[in-house]
């Protein structure tokens, strides 16, 4: 009896919890201008051309793509395209367009945007191919070598043609690079459209002061509804530290990037909160497998019982990341929990360096990280522990580091012999890990797969899951690709971040996203 | 010659600058050299797990962002600092020097093309210099070395240079060329001798003017290996800390202070010691 009362009162409290909580999400306050800290600024605001995070930070603001990934979610929803079908091959892909949405500047979106958007990355006779740089992303994801055809059926349908089946294309036609940008504007600006962006999504761009400010209005006739904010700012804060500053001192709203060590001083801030979800990412120790010793196996795994992962990532991350044992996060479909990990062991791995033939071990170089990463917060503080946990068995690493256009020159081009690096995931499919990171295809220079990790068993079964369509299958592949990256090991998986940003407690109804930073749209501002 | 080194040295140690400063230096020398013995830890060796600790028994300076021991980071820290000090001083004194007495002793256009190029030197800031050098030669602790020793090569030059305008035309000097001793000899024995005081006034502010410019390349970067115990080197790494573990960055902050105030007291009582104008 006791127990169906106590039943019955949670009940009652968590609907009244539920009620409240709705009550305030429920009417967001239109107005105000927040202020976002980050760590860099821009590159440019061409969609098409870049390729970073903080490009893409504001650009998804600005643009809107044919579909679009849900909230919370890696799954797409209708964009600038109201539906679409594929045919049973798999090779063809029909999209409807979305009526009566405008750009910013007034022009139309219809058919010709499209073709113009997405031509102008493919056809190499488009005027349009050659201004403002490659389409770094068009051809890194694939699509230029799957991608057939892009055409106009009638102006509110476009239709694109593959030239072999690709599992993930949907979910890759959502990445921001391919968003939909004013034909009209881009005529108008030429290579300088970069500096002008104009696009269909929830914001205007309004002016862009280089190296410290992106300042974005609201665009009040999306056809999604207008956002409540009036204006976003985002501000370029490089150094950690000086951020936080700025956000207890109430002069931005919301930051990315805290030191770790900053995070018990933040939680113990009544006026800021911290929002945190699992990243989808990897932060990794490569073993350039093209170089003496690492091409042994034994060494390789040597390597990996001597590094104590579990402690140095406890206590340099401070919570904000996990340890790593597979090159995909757990919250990427197909990861394979029963891996076991090889774990710490200074013993077993001065076993291995014996049986493979360096029984005092040898002379290497370990490549830091120079810039914070999600993945990887302090690459040199990281580099020191790895570094002292391998002179115990007698591996002498020598830690090297240069500014990060540099360091990512060197080591794409296989300079290094260990070197740390991390991927964040551009869409919900492993094969966005695997083939990037691990196939034989990507170990060309300049190269995605810095261990110049070479299998043709993990190489076939890669494409192969990517020109199937069944999940089930495909997670099957993706687990031997696991097994087999495992008793290969040409990395050190070291970390799986989590995503994490610190907001004022004004800020309301932030919502993280495991691929994209989509959430400024829905957020407001209390007063 | 005895007895003038004797008067110096009794001059020197009624100055209590002279004595603070020789002991801070001392104080530093030992630990340089008893690094192994001194130190209570491997400079190197991290231990996250102990990693932020404050001062204690066990850590005397605390420990750092990855757990390893600052004071034994300290010692050995001084090591390098000194080694820059003493290798980048030698190496500019002597080319200085050389500069310096061949443009003040044979003068003319020999003269005017030495002086104009340290000229050009001088009127660029001493860490700007240095941050080009290194940029060109690449990131090493050496080439740090190379980099502070061309900086400082024309205030050498300068100072020998017009110590030579004066000395040269002194009696000894003409008694010695009449005699017919070769110019090297005159060099070596009348000129350099009477030249010294005033260059070891310099060498040893230099020092510290050395060990600062070295750690302030260090600190932006240029300096020493990642994870080398140089104190620039690591007030830079745990800059970001300076709010929860401020003793990570004083702890070197002061060791670089304490050396510099130990050359430039030193180098000051030197002056007044040494230079005649100053004596009363």
């Amino acid at each position: 009896m006791n127990e169906q009362y106590l039943h019955h009162f949670t009940v009652v409290m968590l609907l009244c919890f539920i009620s409240v909580a709705h009550a305030a999400n429920s009417d967001p306050i239109i107005g105000g201008t927040l202020i976002f800290g980050r760590g860099g600024d821009s590159i440019g605001l061409d969609p098409g051309h870049e390729e970073d995070g903080e490009s893409f930070k504001v650009c998804e603001n600005i643009y809107d793509t044919l579909v679009q990934y849900k909230d919370e979610s890696t799954e797409v929803e209708p964009g600038l395209a109201e539906s679409w079908e594929t045919s049973d091959d798999g090779l063809t892909w029909r999209f409807h367009l979305r009526k009566g949405v405008a750009f910013h500047d007034g022009t139309p979106f219809n058919a010709d945007a499209v073709l113009f958007s997405l031509n102008r990355q493919h056809d190499p006779n488009h005027p349009f191919h050659n201004v403002g740089g490659p389409y770094i992303y068009w051809s890194h994801t694939g699509l230029a070598e799957i991608v057939d055809t892009i055409t106009a059926l009638d102006v509110y349908t476009i239709q694109i043609t593959l030239k072999r089946p690709y599992a993930p294309f949907i979910y890759t036609i959502a990445m921001t690079p391919f968003s939909i940008v004013s034909p009209n504007a881009l005529r108008k600006w030429k290579e300088d459209f970069t500096n002008h962006p104009v696009g269909t999504g929830p914001f205007k761009f309004a002016r862009w002061d280089r190296g410290d400010k992106v300042v974005l209005e609201v665009n009040k006739d999306y056809w999604g509804g207008r956002a409540p904010l009036d204006r976003i700012i985002f501000r370029s804060i490089p150094d950690n530290s000086v951020r936080l500053i700025e956000l207890q001192n109430g002069s931005i709203h919301a930051m990315e990037f805290p030191n770790p060590d900053d995070l018990p001083q933040i939680r113990e801030d009544p006026a800021l909160q911290i929002i945190e979800q699992p990243g989808m990412n990897v932060g990794y120790l490569a073993m350039n497998m093209d170089k003496k010793p690492l091409d042994t196996l034994k060494v390789r795994l040597a390597v990996n019982h001597a590094i104590n992962k579990h402690d140095i990532i406890t206590h340099l991350y401070q919570g904000m990341g996990v340890p790593a044992k597979n090159p995909i996060p757990p919250t990427m479909w197909s990861y394979d929990d029963s891996i076991e990990e090889y774990t710490y062991s200074p013993e077993k791995a001065k076993q291995l360096l014996n049986d493979a033939g360096y029984p005092n071990g040898f002379d290497t170089t370990l490549w830091a990280l120079p810039v914070p990463r999600p993945y990887i917060p302090d690459g040199q503080a990281l580099a020191a522990a790895i570094q002292s946990d391998l002179r115990r068995v007698g591996i002498n690493a020598k830690i090297v580091t240069f500014d990060w256009g540099t360091y990512l020159a060197k080591i794409k081009n296989g300079e290094h012999d260990m070197a740390m690096l991390g991927w964040s995931a551009d869409l919900g499919d492993p094969d966005n890990f695997f083939y990037y990171l691990l196939s034989s295809e990507a170990a060309q220079k300049p190269a995605g797969n810095i261990a110049f990790y070479r299998s043709d068993e993990m190489q076939e079964i890669l494409v192969q899951a990517q020109s199937i369509t069944d999940q089930a299958k495909r997670t099957e592949l993706y687990k031997k690709a696991q097994a087999i990256f495992h008793r290969d090991m040409p990395w050190v998986p070291l970390a799986h971040a989590k995503q994490i940003v610190i907001i004022n407690k004004k800020v309301q109804n932030l919502k993280l996203h495991p691929t994209t930073w989509k959430y400024f749209r829905q957020i407001w501002l209390e007063e | 010659m005895k007895e003038h080194r004797r008067q110096v040295y009794r001059a020197l140690i009624r100055q209590k600058s002279a004595v603070i400063g020789a002991s801070i230096l001392i104080f530093f020398i030992l630990a340089a050299i008893f690094a192994p013995l001194v130190a209570t830890h491997d400079p190197r060796e991290a231990d996250v797990i102990s990693r932020l600790k404050g001062w204690s028994k066990e850590h005397y300076f605390g420990t750092d962002k990855v757990g390893r021991d600052i004071f034994s980071r300290i010692v050995y820290g001084s090591r390098i600092s000194i080694k820059i000090g003493v290798v980048a001083m030698t190496f500019s004194i002597s080319l200085g020097t050389s500069l310096g007495i061949i443009a003040g002793y044979y003068g003319g256009w020999l003269d005017n093309v030495i002086m104009r190029v340290m000229d050009m030197m001088l009127a660029l800031p001493s860490i700007l210099l240095a941050m080009v050098i290194v940029t060109i030669l690449g990131q090493s602790l050496t080439n740090v070395i190379i980099a502070v020793s061309i900086v400082y090569i024309p205030q050498y030059a300068r100072i020998l240079r017009a110590s030579v305008l004066i000395i040269r035309e002194q009696e000894y000097v003409m008694a010695a060329r009449v005699i017919g001793a070769s110019d090297l000899r005159i060099l070596t024995t009348a000129v350099l001798p009477n030249c010294l005081a005033p260059l070891i006034v310099q060498a040893t502010l230099g020092m510290g003017a050395a060990i600062l410019d070295a750690a302030g390349l260090s600190f932006l970067g240029l300096g020493a290996e990642v994870g080398e115990p140089e104190w620039g080197a690591m007030l830079n790494e745990n800059r970001a800390l300076i709010r929860r573990a401020p003793w990570t960055v004083m702890t070197p902050g002061i060791a670089i202070f304490l050396i510099v105030l130990g050359f430039n007291l030193l180098g000051d009582a030197l002056r007044d010691v040494l230079d005649p104008q100053v004596q009363t």
